[in-house]
């Protein structure tokens, strides 16, 4: 202004390191380079780093600008920090000037103070949030205030969006013109004379002779007052832990593995499952699926720790915690969802008694699942834990439905855990003959009456753990070859993969997108048509659904398990009586009964069964008016992702994996085909997501050394702590996150 | 010609790597560079160009940027670095050699504070301090000068009759990373200016003794030719300006840039960015009745003794601003000018904005009114510390 002729505008900025100040002047100074000015822009260099405090200028002008000094009188001002707000930042800023302040405050809230400037506030630190702009750990906000800026100064947009694509930031640009939208200009209230800026030769302070010496570090500098984020040590949702439908703590019992001992990590297990030598072996371990390890060198075998830990100590509590209102709860069904239901409440001190219609505890993980997968002895020792809290068992006979009507009057509450009790079976035409049997039904003989010898061709059909399990148990009962029949494809295939590539390994054929239409044979099954299939468009499930076509083939077979499927049987329910929501109601009134696992939720793994059970039980109980917990169900996408991990903070190596019997040997006799981890060392290949694990990484990258240990954690000088992130950026596992200051 | 939003650091690169494109059909290019604030963006720039038959190899030091520069050179390639303050002083003995090794090397130095106590403003001192080097030394005003000084450099410290070194040297901050709208021409007509380098003594398959020793005599006569060949500078120059007009349609600056100096009784002089400041005192002045004039100091070296002796003829008052200090001395660009005025006119040193100090036309002025009021020369005088 003073130097350079009419028409010509100077702009101020004022930030902090890392805020991108200098970059946001240039941009400035590219959209009026745009719109055909003059331009000269430049930023106030210094030694110190992120957080300092920053300037930076952009000159426009219609003639060739010559002016090299620094700006002191500025036609405008913007404030990326209001934090540096003070007299001395808007001094010399001319009457009527615009005063652009990153703030969520509107500029009615500043009242008083910036009275004859025309202030305009946009919250751009907000918007550059919400659109993701910045590094690792900070947000950056140049490239949305410029937005801001050219609103106030009744700039074209699209002279901005020019600017962004020539200066490659055309990314940053819909957080631009959300900021040109947001921000709010309020005129100037008063005429107000510019206060003159502190210019001229004014008197400087004295300096000290380098001859002399000086005393202490060269700088007492309280950098803390250059934050605008702060770090903050948080505890943020593993994956695993995220994906575990027992809603089990894994992380924090593979890091009790890791730091503690087995004793430590078993009690961590026991407070939501006593389950977990059986979870160990037959569950499909989502939190694998979930594992960030998986994006480096494989998943943390986190079923495969389970294991090991239940093995040398049982996790469930052994004493019950008393309470003052015992309830009387009465569960129905002792699989998986009816023995957690059982052990959550009775470690809480409630009088269960658990009803099952076998003689044995333990529903579909005794008469579904093959000892070759769960020894009954590790299955016997965990029902033996639950009961050992103090559950009365009434075992031996199924219900009806009278006495369940009688048990809604008798106790508390009443638990349905039924599982699915309906088995799906088929039309075609010679379906009943002999040899053809619902493979549910052949693994209750094997699993619970002696065995059911077999011999030549065995069919399997369908796609599921429960096929897999049929299939497999016939090789070992005696049949010559095993087929199994899928009338999708591979990929769609319900069963737990591993399970899928042991039976083949052990000699289990597999034919896909083979549907069965019909079956022959004169006395006794012979063979079963299966008719080719051709997969359509995906249906509710999100398979691609499979269209049945007239090419049909004979398949000559001696026996025909079917494993199509299991439905919920509610026919238990008393006249009158309606699920609705995992609720019981008798027409509108909502009875004291719920139903728990496969029978209510039909998901169909023994580890939903589980947490269901847990939920389902403390649901009862909140009815009841209990003071308990509810379970919620983690939200997935608050899950630390794999982008957050620092991979370069971990040495790769391979997933520990179980020891299994070779196929050939296995497959001929019903003992455990995989005896587990050998040890727990794999329990350190876990990242730790989201929790800290006092690493000192944090402490050891800090620049300013402001880090330390404290208590169970660290603590931060946040006199002295700028803001910069490195600790968030550096942290390998997210365990701390900037937040405003 | 593109016209581009860029710091001066990125100009002198985009400018180098043009001048090493131009030399493609000959013996290529070839570079050592190493970073210092503040020219790291330059070195960060070049390091990115794609250069057929270029080499830029990221050494350990400054002293080893120019060995593998003087290495290149003497193999017949076109060379650049770019340095700075303790990063120049640490390269001293090899500036030194490139000097007498008669490498027509171009290195952009921009200027930077000397340290300790450590300061990364600008301060001419630090390239000052190599004037006895043999190499030609120019300071720029703008960011286009730099860009344009360097092409011309390399025309320049290639032709037979030269044959030296060159530094193009350019205020820290204040041209290295101010952004400004740069004029960078097209390769064609960059390769038609610069026409490829043949070096006369460069290596080839015949063997050759680089820098052997030298008798007292044979070194009197090397020295001689080193003088003459900066002797040679002034000529060479002024062809060089014609040429850079003819391909670039802009002049290219004087060694001496005189504004408003011809009928002035009062001559402020100053090197650098400071001259833009001086040029507003100076219109302020003559609006008041003042014929204040503004000289600016652009080629150092060889020393443009003649054209400052033409303009200061007849000036009775003259200020030197010096943005640098020859301890024991005062400011070294008075120190080298000071004989050259009239016998009775007052030349007085004035030290402003050493370490970066923001000289405004507050301080200007003030010296131009010390000037005016003084009846005799004294002493240097510093500005902001009396």
């Amino acid at each position: 202004m003073a130097t350079d002729p009419a028409g010509s505008l100077e702009i101020r900025l004022h930030g902090r390191g890392g805020q991108g100040g200098v970059t946001c002047a240039k941009i400035l100074a590219a959209v009026y380079a745009g719109l055909g000015r003059s331009v000269q822009t430049f930023g106030d260099y210094a030694g110190e780093r992120s957080g300092a405090p920053v300037r930076a200028y952009t000159r426009v002008s219609d003639r060739p600008i010559e002016n090299r000094n620094k700006i002191y009188s500025p036609d405008h001002l913007i404030v990326l920090d209001p934090t540096l707000l003070s007299d001395a930042v808007v001094a010399g800023l001319a009457p009527g000037g615009t005063l652009l302040i990153n703030s969520p405050h509107a500029p009615s809230e500043l009242a008083g103070r910036f009275d004859a400037q025309r202030l305009a506030t946009v919250d751009a630190t907000g918007i550059a949030r919400r659109h993701k702009i910045g590094a690792r750990s900070v947000v950056i906000v140049n490239t949305t205030i410029a937005g801001a800026f050219v609103r106030a100064l009744d700039l074209p947009l699209p002279a901005l969006e020019k600017a962004y694509a020539h200066l490659g930031l055309s990314s940053n640009f819909a957080a631009a013109r959300e900021a040109y939208e947001a921000v709010a200009i309020r005129e100037p209230l008063v005429a107000g004379a510019v206060k003159p800026p502190a210019v001229g030769l004014a008197p400087l302070p004295s300096v000290l002779p380098l001859v002399e010496h000086v005393e202490g570090p060269p700088t007492g500098l309280q950098t803390g007052s250059w934050r605008t984020q702060t770090p903050r040590y948080v505890e943020n949702l593993a994956p695993c832990n995220a994906f575990c439908p027992a809603g089990n703590d894994v992380v924090g019992f593979v890091q009790a593995l890791a730091t503690k001992g087995e004793t430590e990590a078993a009690a961590v297990l026991g407070k939501t499952t006593p389950l977990a030598s059986v979870c160990g072996r037959v569950c499909p371990a989502p939190c694998m699926d979930g594992c960030n390890r998986a994006e480096l060198d494989g998943s943390v075998n986190i079923r495969g720790l389970e294991r090991w830990i239940a093995g040398r100590h049982p996790v469930a509590v052994r004493e019950a915690l008393r309470t003052d209102q015992p309830r009387r709860l009465a569960v129905v069904g002792a699989g998986p969802a009816g023995l957690s239901a059982a052990y959550a409440a009775a470690k809480l001190g409630h009088k269960v008694t658990l009803f099952e219609g076998e003689r044995a505890l333990g529903g579909v993980l005794r008469t579904g699942i093959p000892t070759y997968r769960l020894p009954r002895e590790a299955l016997d020792q965990e029902v033996a834990d639950v009961v050992r809290l103090g559950v009365a068992v009434k075992g031996g006979r199924f219900l009806d439905r009278a006495e369940l009507a009688g048990l809604a009057k008798e106790y508390d509450a009443v638990v349905i855990a039924t599982g699915l009790q309906k088995l799906r079976g088929i039309d075609g035409a010679g379906a009943e003959l002999p040899g053809v049997e619902q493979g549910i039904r052949f693994l209750h003989r094997v699993n619970l009456e002696g065995g059911a010898k077999l011999t030549g061709h065995v069919v399997v059909l369908g796609g599921g753990n429960t096929a897999m399990d049929c299939a497999r148990s016939a090789l070992r009962e005696g049949a010559d070859r095993v087929t199994v029949a899928y009338r999708r494809g591979r990929a769609e295939m319900p069963a737990i993969a591993e399970e899928v590539m042991q039976a083949e390994e052990e000699g289990v054929e597999l034919v896909f997108l083979a549907a069965p239409v019909g079956f022959s044979g004169k006395t006794r099954v012979e063979a079963v048509d299966l008719a080719e299939v051709e997969l359509g468009p995906p249906d509710d499930s999100g398979r691609r659904s499979p269209q049945v076509s007239s090419r049909v083939r004979s398949l000559p077979c001696d026996t025909v398990l079917l494993a199509l499927g299991q439905s919920a049987d509610l026919s238990l329910l008393p006249a009158g009586w309606e699920l609705d929501g995992g609720r019981v109601f008798d027409g509108d009134r909502p009875l004291f009964v719920f139903a728990a696992g496969d029978v209510a939720t039909g998901d169909g793994t023994v580890t939903h069964a589980i947490g269901d059970g847990r939920r389902v039980v403390l649901r009862a109980l909140r009815a009841l008016g209990s003071d308990v917990d509810e379970f919620v169900r983690p939200d997935r996408t608050k899950a630390v992702p794999a982008t957050d991990i620092r991979f370069d903070h971990f040495a790769r190596s391979e997933p520990g994996r179980g020891r299994h019997l070779p196929a050939t040997t296995r497959a001929r006799t019903f003992d455990e085909v995989d005896a587990g981890l050998a040890d727990g060392l794999e329990a350190h290949r876990c990242f730790s997501c989201g929790h800290c694990t006092l690493c000192d990484t944090c402490l050891v990258y800090c620049p300013e050394g402001i880090v330390r240990r404290a208590d169970a954690g660290y603590a931060v000088d946040y006199t002295m702590c700028k803001g910069c992130g490195i600790c968030v950026t550096e942290c390998p596992r997210k365990g701390i996150e900037m937040v405003a200051v | 010609m593109t016209m581009e939003l860029l710091s001066a650091n990125h100009a002198a690169a985009l400018a180098a790597t043009l001048a090493a494109r131009a030399n493609r059909t000959a013996r290529g290019f070839g570079s050592g560079v190493y970073p210092i604030t503040p020219q790291t963006e330059c070195i960060e720039l070049l390091c990115n160009q794609e250069i057929a038959k270029g080499h830029v190899v990221r050494v350990e030091s400054e002293h080893s940027a120019m060995g593998v520069c003087m290495g290149f050179a003497l193999a017949g390639a076109r060379t650049f670095t770019a340095s700075s303050s303790n990063g120049l002083a640490y390269m001293n003995e090899n500036v030194f050699a490139a000097g007498f090794y008669r490498l027509p090397i171009v290195m952009m130095a921009v200027n930077r504070t000397l340290g300790p106590p450590w300061n990364i403003w600008v301060d001419h001192g630090d390239t000052l301090s190599l004037r006895d080097a043999g190499w030609i030394q120019f300071y720029c005003e703008d960011n286009q000068e730099v860009a344009d000084t360097i092409l011309a450099a390399y025309r320049l410290a290639e032709d037979r009759r030269v044959l030296l070194p060159a530094m193009v040297c350019q205020d820290a901050f204040i041209l290295s990373h101010t952004m400004m709208m740069t004029d960078l021409p097209e390769q064609a007509v960059v390769d038609a200016f610069l026409p490829p380098l043949d070096l006369p003594h460069r290596v080839t398959d015949r063997p050759i003794t680089v820098g052997g020793l030298d008798s007292p005599h044979e070194t009197e006569a090397h020295r001689a030719q080193q003088e003459r060949a900066m002797g040679a500078v002034f000529a060479a120059y002024g062809e060089v300006q014609v040429e850079f007009e003819k391909a670039f349609g802009r002049k290219l600056a004087d060694p001496v840039v005189g504004y408003r100096a011809d009928d002035a009784d009062v001559l402020i002089v100053s090197m650098g960015t400071i001259a833009a400041t001086v040029r507003k005192v100076v219109d302020e002045a003559r609006a008041k009745g003042v014929r204040a004039g503004s000289l600016r100091v652009r080629l150092f070296r060889p020393f443009p003794e003649a054209a400052l002796r033409k303009a200061l003829a007849g000036k009775a008052r003259i200020a030197v601003i010096d943005r640098n200090l020859s301890p024991g001395m005062g400011g070294i660009v008075w120190g080298e000018m000071r004989g050259l005025a009239d016998a009775g006119s007052i030349i007085q040193d004035y030290i402003a904005g050493i370490g970066g100090g923001d000289v405004r036309q507050q301080h200007v002025q003030w010296i131009l009114d010390d000037l005016l009021a003084r009846s005799s020369a004294g002493a240097p005088k510093f500005v902001e510390v009396g």
